[in-house]
């Protein structure tokens, strides 16, 4: 799980620290969401870079 | 008086522009005090575009189908020469120098524009509750959200101060608003309608489109304003409708889906009734109606989340050094997304192209979805949690979450009214297969021919 208070400090933002205890709270259940859909990702699968229709992405 | 019918009786002279903008300026002074919909006004310019196409009409030069049509515009499409805020202190004094593709091309088929409508503050939350022009409020109930973020768009359409206008949906902010407020708005299939000239919040998942009281109104707006700009480069050079559907289009054997996982899973059981009713309805008029299972939209959620909370912390970079300028929901959100690491935003557009081949094939067994836009009807303003099922959620994650999967797949939906609960309207969407519009407004107007109509807000009656 990251830390996400950590990474704030790291970066030197200035997000006051009672923002940051919500503001980690909310990041952390994203990521506990998020994370397992990244974990096993091909290496042939590209991002998307603009949805288009398939006739035109092709 | 609906859009068609004032476009029908301004070509037979049987009202001029100038007196459809005469009586749209009488009813924003009248009502603004209660709705704080807009945040300027352009009546002068308004009253002096009307009298033009008075003269266009008289000298038998219609511009297009908006000809003379009142409309406004969600504060974050720039227009030439007139302040353009998004709703925020960064942009307060922001006058642009050109105008919006979408202010174009509606100027080009002859809308006369009213003004720029009040809106959640960037774009970045569903309320409306702006900290720095005021709340917007619901027409139906003005102690209600009117949803959001085009929270303006829906009540200056619901009480009947114009007869369309344009909003933004980034994660389901037209499509709220028009639940919330009682009305039709359409988010188009991803590169339909051209973004530029609309402030970005999210360039991958922002859509622009029209809010109007009827479906074939809001047809007539969209034929206006889609279609190729190369000036947007995520524009699709597919050709543009027509969408307007016929008199008596049916819906007969269209294979109309209702997701049996997700959409219906924690609801207000008043909203899944109206909606369920409207499905009955369908099959009544001979839609195939049947249930369809839907890929993990709690997984597509959390992507478009990803992809959102950077994208919009991306633009927004510059202006982020001035906290005291932006409201606290907003910089919140704005911080998420300085929080999380580059991988996370390629990867959550990496997982983003699965989900969206794998919600594909739901294309080749249905023609389209029929779902709730929203758990619930409009939320009291300043109220942050509810409760659904047992859960308490909060109020943006909720009303976002049948609405939000649809922003990242890119698929086109159409939110109409399909009753009225508790004295507040319920809002049901149609999602189809991309660029898809035209069945999905063509199945929306047949609803509504079939009966799928709710009365009007008892404010527009005043």
């Amino acid at each position: 799980m990251t830390d996400f208070k950590a990474v704030a400090r790291a970066r030197g933002l200035d997000i006051p620290e009672a923002d940051l205890d919500r503001i980690a709270a909310t990041l952390e259940k994203l990521e506990a969401l998020f994370g397992p859909l990244a974990a096993d990702l091909p290496s042939l699968l590209e991002p998307v870079t603009g949805i288009c229709s398939r006739e035109e992405a092709e | 008086m609906t859009l068609l019918e004032a476009a029908s009786a301004l070509r037979a002279r049987r009202v001029s522009a100038v007196e459809l903008a005469t009586d749209s300026l009488c009813r924003i002074q009248a009502l603004e005090p209660r709705l704080n919909s807009f945040i300027t006004l352009t009546g002068e310019a308004a009253l002096e575009r009307a009298r033009q196409a008075d003269r266009e009409l008289a000298s038998g030069a219609p511009r297009g189908t908006l000809h003379g049509i009142p409309i406004a515009l969600k504060d974050l499409f720039l227009t030439r020469g007139v302040r353009t805020t998004a709703g925020s202190k960064v942009y307060a004094d922001f006058v642009p120098d050109y105008d919006a593709a979408v202010v174009e091309r509606l100027e080009a088929a002859g809308a006369v524009i009213m003004g720029k409508l009040n809106m959640h503050e960037m774009a970045y939350g569903i309320t409306s509750a702006n900290p720095h022009y005021g709340p917007v409020r619901n027409p139906w109930d003005t102690e209600r959200s009117p949803g959001g973020s085009s929270g303006g768009s829906g009540a200056a359409v619901a009480a009947e101060t114009v007869f369309g206008a344009m909003g933004s949906d980034t994660g389901g902010s037209i499509r709220i608003p028009a639940s919330f407020c009682g009305i039709v708005g359409i988010k188009p299939t991803y590169g339909r309608v051209s973004r530029y000239g609309a402030l970005p919040l999210s360039y991958s998942l922002d859509h622009m489109g029209p809010m109007a009281r009827t479906v074939r109104d809001t047809a007539v707006m969209l034929e206006a304003i889609a279609g190729h700009d190369r000036r947007d480069n995520t524009s699709s050079v597919r050709p543009a409708g027509p969408y307007l559907p016929d008199e008596g289009c049916s819906i007969r054997g269209l294979k109309i889906g209702v997701p049996e996982n997700y959409f219906f899973d924690r609801i207000d059981p008043e909203v899944r009734s109206a909606v369920e009713a409207a499905a009955q309805l369908a099959s009544r008029l001979g839609a195939e109606v049947r249930p369809v299972r839907v890929p993990d939209i709690n997984a597509i959620n959390a992507v478009s989340r990803i992809v959102l909370l950077a994208e919009a912390s991306a633009q927004a970079g510059p202006h982020l050094a001035k906290r005291e300028l932006f409201g606290a929901d907003v910089l919140a959100l704005f911080d998420q997304g300085r929080l999380l690491a580059a991988t996370d935003y390629i990867n959550a557009q990496r997982v983003r192209r699965r989900q969206r081949e794998e919600f594909d094939r739901i294309w080749q067994t249905v023609d389209c979805l029929l779902a709730p836009a929203t758990p619930t009807t409009a939320p009291r303003i300043g109220e942050t949690l509810i409760q659904l099922g047992g859960v308490e959620e909060d109020v943006r994650l909720a009303s976002t979450r049948l609405v939000r999967s649809i922003n990242s797949l890119g698929y086109p939906a159409l939110a109409i009214p399909c009753g009225v609960r508790g004295g507040l309207p319920v809002g049901l969407q149609l999602i189809g297969a991309s660029f898809q519009e035209a069945l999905l407004l063509c199945a929306g107007a047949a609803l509504e021919d079939g009966g799928l109509r709710i009365p009007r807000c008892p404010l527009a009656s005043t």
